[in-house]
């Protein structure tokens, strides 16, 4: 049993998976509801070949990107006003909570009437969905900062650049790095849900066309890629978080 | 009050605690770590024992494997001549903390220790009742901890040591965690508490003073690895006097044995 | 203080001064920005109607019975896993490998397995309450300190009175965070799952059928509703939580 400990935490999944397999090949579900692994791995070599896969895949990821850095960015500038100015915060706290508690997926109907079903309404769902958590994370964060730091600096007559550039931001950053990766994924799920609802291309517009087909096999692909991607944006994000955080006492 | 504890016979027949050759060794990174060494011991039943030492002498450790907590070691514990194997009801331990359920009242985290006794809950009730009493915190009983002061937490933990009439109380650096002036006092309600209950107390503690004022008999432990080194009988009276010239007596020659080396 | 709340208020009547200045523009404004009053007489119609409260309704029950699952369910599934090493070893991949898709990702395949209709939705709804459950379940039981299973051993109490008197209220703070989030996640994802579902009663539903008539106000009102609802059931939830939870320390 020694031996086989490392290797345990394979059996579920391996289970799964060969459930999976017996079942789709014995023909109990139709076509449309179950296929076999092999068809599901068959379909994603396909879609790569054709270069169907890359181009979803691209329209995605690019306009996540461009959404998510519009947003996180707003966000970073305005949190840190709302943590370092009561004006900011007297004029501008009430609203924020309050459009902070709606979330973006009941605006998808509102925008699409706003925007078109273009590029312009799913990057701007990106960068809301950004915007909210990096901003509070960085108000938390920067509102964390123990006064003692700033009095130290004060004391030792430091100039403002280094206060930020040395002090302020890297006690700040483990909090924003944390609010940035709750807002990457937040992020992706909403774009693939807007594509799912209306897109002519994209990651979900391509679920969404194989649902229609029929097609699971499609689905399938695009689901585990979705899955896939968003787990790794996590992971990456959680490693710089833990690289940036070391010297915080867990 | 004046009841001079020594000179009444013990009733207690129950209680008797020996040790022998009791070790206890950790593997730290590899390399035994002599936590306990060859530790004889024999406690009578109905004495109050104390145990000093400096920290790493394993005096913690000691009462761990009394209670049962920890089973791996070398050696015999037995209790009235029977071996010890894991904890029981018959052996009750105070934390440093008092480790009283947050999520229960006074009342309920006292009754706790009777929950798996078979007797009637009006028995129950009136046994947690009279030891609340006992320990002088009538009036709290729908209390939760947090809103309790350390002294009173502490005694709660007494009393649900007590609950249910264990043979042997063991108390591990029990006023460790709390100030000064609430210290002395509880040291006193100790005191009296154990004088009414005569159970086999076992009380680990950094604190000179507190080992010679309680103990009937104070044995000190060396450090690395532990073991005893010295086993004191204290024959004064209970209650005592805290500034009688014995005690004192006492308390410069182990200071001066535990700091001066 | 009195000018310190009359300042909060000032961005959103700016805000709500320029959306109705939008609205009076031309033909294109009053199209993407209704004018106030048209979202007023919209909100009066819809309650007379009837029609908003029975997809709040809707929407609600959904919620409610979705959250009910993904917490008896979460709770059983996070303490299994907390209590037993094998159970955990086999269910802990599994679990951790499908929460890497997002709840909305799986809507495509739960629909193609069980249609546009209730139980679809329903499904997903408790799913999305079932992550945040189980994870927070296990946790919270694996952090039980332990001096209180130790002061547990020591008062002799048999295993499943170790789980009922100590652990399962030890980890209860955890739970109810785990609850709130869960709550959260539900209630999302259930005018969600109406989007894309969009057969049969709800908020979702609604605004679909909104967007497809171009009738913004609608739209406005429904978010706002569930804006407000999702609030108004989270802080429900705090306050039932700080009942439960009133034995913790104040500090």
């Amino acid at each position: 049993m020694r031996l086989l400990s490392p290797l345990s935490w394979l059996i579920s999944p391996a289970a799964l998976f060969a459930l999976w397999a017996v079942l789709a090949n014995a023909g109990l579900f139709p076509a449309n509801l179950l296929v076999p692994p092999l068809e599901v791995w068959h379909s994603f070599t396909d879609l790569l070949a054709t270069g169907e896969l890359q181009e979803h895949l691209s329209g995605s990821l690019s306009r996540l990107a461009l959404g998510f850095v519009g947003g996180a960015l707003g966000g970073l500038a305005f949190g840190t006003a709302l943590a370092l100015s009561n004006t900011v915060e007297a004029y501008c706290a009430p609203l924020f909570h309050t459009l902070r508690q709606v979330p973006s997926i009941a605006l998808i109907p509102m925008f699409v009437l706003l925007f078109g079903v273009d590029e312009t309404f799913k990057i701007v769902i990106v960068a809301k969905t950004a915007f909210f958590p990096v901003a509070l994370a960085t108000c938390e964060g920067v509102r964390a900062i123990p006064r003692s730091h700033f009095e130290v600096a004060a004391v030792y007559r430091l100039h403002w650049t280094t206060l930020v550039g040395r002090i302020a931001l890297p006690a700040a950053v483990p909090a924003i790095v944390t609010g940035v990766r709750v807002a990457l994924t937040r992020a992706w799920v909403v774009l693939v849900a807007c594509e799912l609802l209306a897109a002519d291309s994209g990651l979900g517009q391509m679920i969404e066309m194989g649902r229609q087909m029929l097609r699971i096999d499609v689905v399938m692909v695009g689901v585990v890629i979705t899955g896939v991607i968003g787990f790794t944006l996590d992971f990456a994000l959680r490693r710089v978080e833990r690289r940036l955080s070391g010297w915080q006492s867990r | 009050m004046n009841a001079i504890a020594h000179a009444l016979p013990t009733t207690a027949t129950h209680g008797a605690l020996t040790l022998r050759g009791l070790s206890k060794a950790y593997a730290l990174k590899g390399k035994p770590m002599q936590v306990l060494k060859d530790i004889e011991l024999n406690i009578q039943p109905g004495e109050f024992v104390s145990i000093v030492g400096a920290s790493g002498c394993g005096k913690s450790t000691l009462l761990r494997l009394i209670v049962g907590l920890d089973q791996d070691y070398h050696g015999q514990i037995l209790l009235d001549q029977q071996p010890v194997r894991g904890p029981g009801l018959e052996r009750g331990i105070v934390f440093q903390d008092h480790r009283l359920f947050p999520w229960m009242t006074l009342q309920q985290n006292i009754a706790l220790a009777l929950k798996n006794h078979t007797m009637p809950a009006t028995h129950k009730d009136r046994l947690v009742a009279e030891h609340i009493e006992l320990v002088g915190l009538s009036g709290y009983e729908h209390a939760y901890p947090h809103q309790l002061s350390g002294g009173m937490a502490q005694r709660a933990a007494i009393a649900r040591a007590l609950v249910n009439k264990p043979k042997v109380l063991l108390l591990d650096e029990p006023l460790g965690a709390l100030d000064a002036l609430t210290r002395v006092r509880l040291q006193q309600e100790l005191q009296r508490i154990w004088v009414q209950e005569r159970c086999t107390v076992i009380m680990v503690t950094h604190d000179i003073e507190e080992a010679l004022y309680l103990g009937d008999r104070v044995i000190v432990m060396d450090a690395h690895p532990g073991r005893i080194r010295e086993d004191l009988h204290i024959d004064l009276p209970h209650p005592r006097e805290r500034d009688s010239a014995v005690l004192h007596a006492y308390k410069q020659r182990l200071l001066g044995e535990l700091v001066g080396h | 203080m009195k000018l310190h709340n009359i300042r909060g208020l000032v961005l959103p009547l700016l805000l709500l001064g320029a959306w109705e200045y939008a609205s009076r523009q031309d033909a294109a404004g009053a199209y993407a920005f209704v004018p106030l009053a048209q979202v007023g007489s919209a909100w009066v119609e819809l309650l007379g109607s009837g029609e908003l409260l029975i997809n709040l309704w809707a929407s609600l029950v959904r919620t409610c019975t979705g959250l009910a699952v993904g917490i008896v369910g979460g709770i059983g599934l996070g303490a299994l896993m907390a209590l037993s090493a094998p159970a955990n070893r086999l269910i802990a991949p599994l679990f951790h490998a499908l929460r890497q898709v997002p709840i909305l990702g799986w809507i495509p395949l739960i629909a193609l397995w069980l249609g546009n209709g209730e139980s679809a939705k329903l499904l997903i709804v408790s799913l999305a309450a079932l992550y945040p459950m189980v994870l927070n379940t296990f946790e919270s039981l694996r952090q039980v300190e332990g001096q209180h299973r130790e002061a547990a051993r020591v008062l002799m109490l048999s295993r499943t009175q170790q789980l009922r008197l100590i652990l399962l209220p030890a980890a209860l703070p955890g739970i109810a965070a785990g609850v709130l989030q869960a709550l959260a996640f539900a209630w999302v994802t259930s005018v969600g799952s109406e989007l894309f579902l969009s057969s049969g009663a709800g908020l979702g539903s609604l605004m679909m059928t909104a967007e497809a008539g171009a009738r913004m106000e609608i739209i406005v009102v429904c978010v706002l509703c569930i804006g407000l609802c999702g609030y108004l059931m989270s802080w429900l939830c705090t306050l039932l939580s700080r009942r439960l939870l009133r034995w913790r320390p104040t500090r």
